[in-house]
């Protein structure tokens, strides 16, 4: 039955052409492996058909087949797979490169940020600083270069040549300072302390640290004059008289 | 014109990779299959690319060819008017894109050129087998294209095609009797 169809419809020449339908071709194949005579016709067919091709064969430019060597013996999967290869390496080099070169210059970065976070609040502390000490020094200038204030100098008696200490006065805010730069270091045992005389009473005034610069001290009421005297360390409750070293009138 | 015994010694190497033997086969088969693929392409510059381009494919597909199904010839040969065809697609579809069938109905008011004719024992047929197995065999046409070409139902065609291999038989075992004749008669 194949055969026949086989043979009537003439599958087997365009079988022989590819020209059929995957299920003829399976159809034709089976046919042909089942039937020796089909299988003759069709290798008859062929050789016919190989014939008539060498009859009408044209030689092709040599040039066909040295192409065809060059690109068979120079393999191109090589060349295409290692090109994309390269690519991506050179790629990665160029990507990790960089990345080395960022990451430098980001501590770089962070290295001068640190610094200069370390100087701007070294700078900030100095402003404080110097602010602290201009309102200090306002303050004080303000307090002693006031028409109120009557300078006093204290100059030193006979125990204590050359020292002078000196006394600013303001009766109207009722403040006394006193700069004892003037004054001899004592020993640490000893101390310098102020009397304000009231009727013939001395009457303690606070202590006078020659370490400092300005000693703002009691303000006493209807004193006469302001006294000076050495005392043991930590003060005295009455001036030892005999320790004066300087005195002033009001 | 007979190709060496060595053919299948040839083909086996070639299906182990050898490429000596495909450039043999190459120097036996190439004549016959350019003959083919220009006359498709009717463009050397095109049909030398198409030559190329099969043996390629032969070379790459070597391990799926099947001698048990058919004669390397008839194989190459599908390869090598495949390649033609889709070549000639390609070029068809970059010039005209509104017309996608292969055959272009080209007016051939320009003479054929010299391949275009055929040789050999097809010229003993009569004119219209001539016509049936150059269009299918040489120009690439499917048995279906080709009977519309020839304005013939396709049942007739197929018995053109029929009739016409019929006779090429008859001239080639006439041929093949001379030959035995002659040979006889020299030794």
């Amino acid at each position: 039955m194949e055969k026949d169809k086989i043979l009537g419809e003439g599958l087997l020449e365009q079988y022989l052409m590819g020209e059929l339908s995957k299920e003829d071709v399976l159809m034709v194949e089976n046919a042909l492996q089942k039937d020796a005579e089909l299988k003759q016709h069709f290798l008859q067919l062929q050789d016919d058909f190989e014939k008539l091709g060498f009859e009408n064969a044209v030689a092709p430019p040599f040039q066909v087949k040295y192409e065809l060597q060059k690109r068979l013996e120079t393999p191109k999967v090589k060349t295409t797979t290692r090109t994309p290869l390269l690519a991506a390496a050179s790629l990665a080099l160029i990507f990790m490169l960089s990345a080395v070169w960022l990451y430098t210059k980001w501590q770089n970065a962070e290295k001068n940020l640190e610094s200069l976070q370390i100087t701007t609040a070294d700078l900030q502390n100095r402003l404080d600083n110097l602010e602290q000490s201009y309102l200090l020094t306002s303050n004080r200038l303000e307090t002693i270069n006031n028409p109120n204030v009557i300078p006093l100098v204290l100059y030193g008696n006979a125990i204590a040549p050359n020292s002078k200490a000196v006394a600013y006065v303001n009766h109207k805010t009722k403040l006394v300072v006193v700069n004892p730069q003037g004054l001899p270091k004592l020993p640490t045992d000893k101390t310098y302390q102020m009397w304000s005389d009231v009727e013939g009473e001395m009457i303690d005034m606070g202590l006078v640290p020659t370490d400092k610069e300005l000693i703002t001290l009691k303000y006493i009421d209807k004193a006469e004059s302001l006294n000076i005297t050495i005392e043991p360390a930590g003060g005295n409750d009455h001036p030892t008289v005999e320790q004066l070293v300087s005195n002033v009138i009001l | 014109m007979k190709k060496p015994h060595s053919d299948q010694e040839l083909i086996l190497n070639l299906s182990n990779g050898d490429k000596n033997a495909l450039y043999a086969l190459y120097d036996n088969y190439s004549g016959a299959l350019y003959g083919v693929i220009l006359r498709i392409c009717r463009n050397e510059m095109l049909a030398q690319d198409v030559l190329q381009e099969t043996f390629v494919k032969i070379w790459k597909n070597s391990s799926s060819y099947n001698p048990e199904k058919g004669k390397f010839y008839t194989w190459a040969y599908r390869i090598a008017r495949n390649t033609a065809l889709n070549a000639l697609r390609k070029t068809d579809n970059l010039i005209q894109n509104e017309d996608l069938s292969v055959h272009t109905n080209k007016t051939t008011a320009e003479p054929e050129p010299d391949y275009m004719q055929l040789n050999g024992s097809i010229n003993t047929l009569e004119p219209h087998h001539q016509t049936a197995i150059d269009l299918v065999y040489f120009k690439g046409y499917t048995h279906q294209e080709a009977h519309e070409v020839m304005g013939v139902p396709l049942g007739t065609f197929k018995s053109y095609i029929k009739q016409a291999l019929k006779q090429l038989r008859k001239t080639y075992t006439k041929e093949l009797i001379w030959v035995y004749f002659i040979f006889e008669m020299i030794a």
